[in-house]
């Protein structure tokens, strides 16, 4: 009977919130929305889901997740950096935007925002890729697959959740500490991707653990390596790039954002809930359940890896770009 | 046998009191969600996913898939009530519809709907049950070729779906395809014709130019009738389908879940794609197409069929594979997952109870639903004996807060009443809306599926040909437009004469 009183009140307090508007309180006093850049079912929307009701536990508030996609991103983080500064609206940040920022600039745009638009709260995880291929491709391990790349260059082709984002980079930064040439198909989102890979529609994809353990139990994709310096504790059997001597890396964080302007308090009181959220169990349990392991930086540590990865990225681009004009 | 064992099983599961319950709950949401224009059954969803925390998987999953296919129950009632649609696969629903609640049939057109939906709905659980895990890997072998070609047919398609001349069809999908393409473009994150305005990145969206161009653009024509015109008392009989009707229905009703089926196993708009087809389809079969349009009960029948059916063949993927090719499915997904539940190609055999739990589920949600919908035409229905003076500022307002409750843009609102004024226009000079709207939300699907297709093959557009699937389709999207071209020329034979002299 717990659960249908439960089920009741909320539908009372989601009525109130709709007719009222808010209410007369300390901060928060109505629903936290976070919104999501990119589409449902993916790496983000998995934590941020899992992050929202526990968050909303602590906040007293619905912590709401939407999910505003495009353009790997930017549209939701430019609503999110444009969003009023009352903490009221979040961003599911993820190492996609300062990304998104960089191909901006480098392209000799300026980018609708930028990552100073932001305030970081903090990160949920940071996590390598796996290299998957079709599970009767005619590789046995990453050697056979560079081999064959490199008999016939540019004629693998392989898909990603969108030009430049956090799924296409490691395969590029992949692509180059190996020395092969490989051809990208963008797709929308992590999970198209996935089934690009699944329906064999290209020949090989990188995704995060989250997606790809359970395709890989039921025998739907095989994994070559890990794009990373560590093996993953839920994938032990499976080498990383590092062992096998390829210099490749590259770890998407996801976590939250605030807009810049947000005021101390809350950015405080934000950046302490999210520590308590993402360091309990409840948290811990859910993102491992997902094949995730979680990684807590604190605000300042995020703001620091960010503008250090920036760097690096924007090098990358640079690079990229050199080649296509070719 | 063992489907019949594993079903019996999951009504075990699906029929004690709590899960009952839960299903009451979420396709009573579901339909609410689906009444009203602006929320859709993914934010109905998304909103009651905290309330699922105290339940195990399996009443999660139940509640929120009754919320998912409860909403295409509910999408009809404003299209044909009001001409707004209150979903997206309920946009060609507004055109046949509508005219059959003008006719004093609007009674009727809500029972089919709801009987046809309940068909639909349970068929297609009969192939989820059978087919899940087989389907989902032919699914997504259904790559960007095949897309293409698919989505190439359904262009052609909306060149017949309009009751004016083909001439006057095709400026109002280029119009479509035009507006489509606001916003930043998905392979390269460039801009197009935002003209700086923000609120254009996303693109204009579907909600906005839908209920401008139907909902206020027909107030704005129907002030021009009369204000004081008043809906005779609805009788009883006029609540039912006449014989004659439910005759008319079947096979649209039985086409439609075929149809919708097979279409909801695509990643996308799947269900504004399968009512659509399922319209032209109607119409092309009708031996007089040229009634569509003005309240053909088939106009209702087939589209409100097939996107249920396309609903429920959605979850195919997500149930047998584990991948969303939807949102609605992804977030399902994400339920499942906080649960501790994750699916993938392994959950059937590892989650026999979820998953048989949630397919008996669904069974008893069709009816549940049914039972809940067909009181509800009668109460529905007296809504059309408000006076219109005071209905019109309602469907107004509705309007404008289902707009605005949306993305809480005021550049909406704009396009909002923009649209209003560009549907009345559209309705003077005799265009047809429902082509344009459909245009505009499957155009950059189409153009994504293109673009992806050319960067598999490093631009070759050979990889059309090397798929069977998309050869066929592209083949047959060709005589398609041949035959349209063949019958737009053709001498009229004696009878079509006589039939537009008769007019």
């Amino acid at each position: 009977m717990k659960t249908h009183v439960r089920l009741v009140s909320i539908l009372i307090t989601l009525s109130l919130v709709i007719v009222t508007g808010s209410f007369a309180a300390d901060y928060p006093t109505k629903p936290i929305t976070l919104i999501n850049p990119q589409a449902p079912g993916g790496t983000l929307d998995i934590q941020a889901r899992a992050f929202a009701p526990l968050a909303e536990k602590m906040l007293g508030q619905p912590v709401v997740v939407i999910n505003k996609t495009g353009a790997t991103g930017m549209v939701g983080g430019l609503a999110g950096a444009q969003a009023a500064p009352d903490g009221y609206t979040l961003t599911v940040g993820s190492v996609n935007i300062p990304n998104a920022i960089e191909w901006e600039i480098i392209n000799g745009r300026k980018p609708p925002f930028t990552r100073h638009d932001f305030v970081c709260i903090g990160t949920f995880t940071m996590s390598p890729t796996f290299l998957i291929v079709p599970p009767d491709a005619p590789y046995k391990t990453l050697a056979d697959f560079i081999a064959d790349a490199k008999a016939k260059p540019g004629q693998l082709a392989f898909s990603s959740g969108g030009l430049y984002g956090m799924s296409h980079l490691p395969a590029e930064i992949f692509a180059r500490a190996a020395g092969i040439k490989v051809r990208h198909v963008p797709y929308t989102g992590g999970g198209p991707s996935l089934t690009a890979i699944v329906g064999k529609q290209v020949d090989f994809s990188v995704n995060y653990p989250a997606n790809t353990l359970p395709l890989v139990r039921g025998n739907k994709v095989k994994p070559l390596a890990v794009i990373g310096a560590k093996r993953l504790k839920s994938a032990p059997n499976i080498p990383s790039t590092k062992e096998l001597g390829i210099d490749a890396e590259y770890y998407g964080w996801v976590g939250i954002l605030a807009p810049v302007k947000t005021p101390k308090p809350i950015v405080d009181k934000l950046r302490d809930v999210m520590k308590k959220v993402v360091e309990g169990k409840a948290f811990v349990d859910i993102i491992e359940q997902a094949g995730d392991e979680v990684y807590f930086l604190n605000g300042e540590e995020l703001a620091k890896y960010m503008d250090a990865e920036s760097v690096k990225i924007a090098k990358l681009y640079a690079e990229m770009i050199k080649e296509t004009s070719k | 046998m063992e489907v019949l064992s594993n079903l019996f099983s999951g009504f075990q599961t699906a029929l004690t009191f709590q899960n009952i319950y839960l299903c009451f709950i979420g396709c009573l949401w579901g339909t609410v969600v689906g009444v009203l224009p602006g929320i859709g059954p993914l934010a109905g969803i998304t909103l009651l996913i905290p309330a699922t925390f105290g339940m195990d998987a399996t009443g999660a999953i139940i509640m929120l898939a009754g919320i998912y296919y409860g909403a295409m129950y509910g999408g009809s009632t404003t299209s044909i009530l009001m001409n707004i649609p209150g979903e997206s696969a309920s946009v060609v629903t507004c055109i046949d519809g509508y005219q059959m609640a003008r006719k004093g049939r609007g009674g009727a057109a809500l029972f089919i709907a709801a009987w046809g939906s309940w068909v639909g709905g349970t068929l297609s659980i009969v192939g989820l049950m059978f087919l899940a895990p087989f389907l989902a890997n032919v699914a997504v072998k259904f790559g960007p070729p095949e897309m293409f070609a698919l989505l190439l047919i359904a262009f052609i398609l909306l060149g017949s779906l309009g009751k004016g001349s083909f001439f006057k069809t095709v400026p109002m999908i280029l119009l479509g395809l035009l507006i489509g393409t606001v916003g930043m473009d998905q392979l390269t994150g460039t801009m197009r014709f935002t003209h700086g305005i923000k609120d254009l990145y996303d693109g204009i969206g579907f909600i906005p130019v839908a209920m401008g161009a139907f909902g206020i653009g027909e107030i704005l024509i129907s002030t021009e009738e009369s204000l004081v015109r008043f809906v005779s008392k609805v009788k009883m009989s006029e609540l039912l389908p006449s014989r004659e009707e439910l005759r008319a229905s079947w096979g649209p009703v039985f086409r439609g879940t075929g149809l919708g089926f097979l279409i909801g196993l695509l990643p996308g708009s799947a269900h504004v794609l399968a009512s659509f087809v399922s319209y032209t389809l109607e119409k092309r079969l009708a031996k007089r197409p040229e009634e569509f349009g003005t309240g053909r009960v088939e106009g209702v029948a087939g589209p409100e069929t097939a996107n249920n059916a396309a609903s429920e063949s959605a979850m195919i993927p997500f149930l047998g594979l584990g991948i969303p090719t939807g949102p609605a499915p992804a977030v399902m997904m994400i339920a499942l997952l906080i649960h501790g539940v994750r699916p993938g190609p392994l959950f059937i055999s590892e989650q026999p109870q979820v998953f048989w739990g949630l397919i008996a589920s669904m069974y008893i949600g069709n009816v549940i639903l049914i039972i809940l919908n067909l009181p509800l035409v009668g109460l529905f229905v007296n809504l059309l004996r408000v006076p219109f003076r005071i209905l019109f500022p309602i469907i107004l307002l509705i309007c404008l807060v289902g707009t605005y409750s949306v993305n809480s843009s005021v550049v909406e609102l704009v396009i909002l009443l923009f649209c209003g004024g560009l549907g009345y226009l559209f309705r003077k000079l005799d265009f047809d809306i429902a082509p344009f709207i459909l245009a505009m939300i499957i155009g950059p699907t189409l153009e994504m599926a293109f673009r992806q297709s050319l960067m598999r093959s490093a631009g070759s557009f050979s990889i059309f040909f090397k798929s069977p699937i998309a050869c066929t389709l592209i083949a047959l999207s060709c005589l398609l437009f041949l035959w349209n071209i063949y019958r737009a020329l053709r001498p009229k034979k004696a009878w079509e004469k006589a039939l537009e002299e008769g007019e």
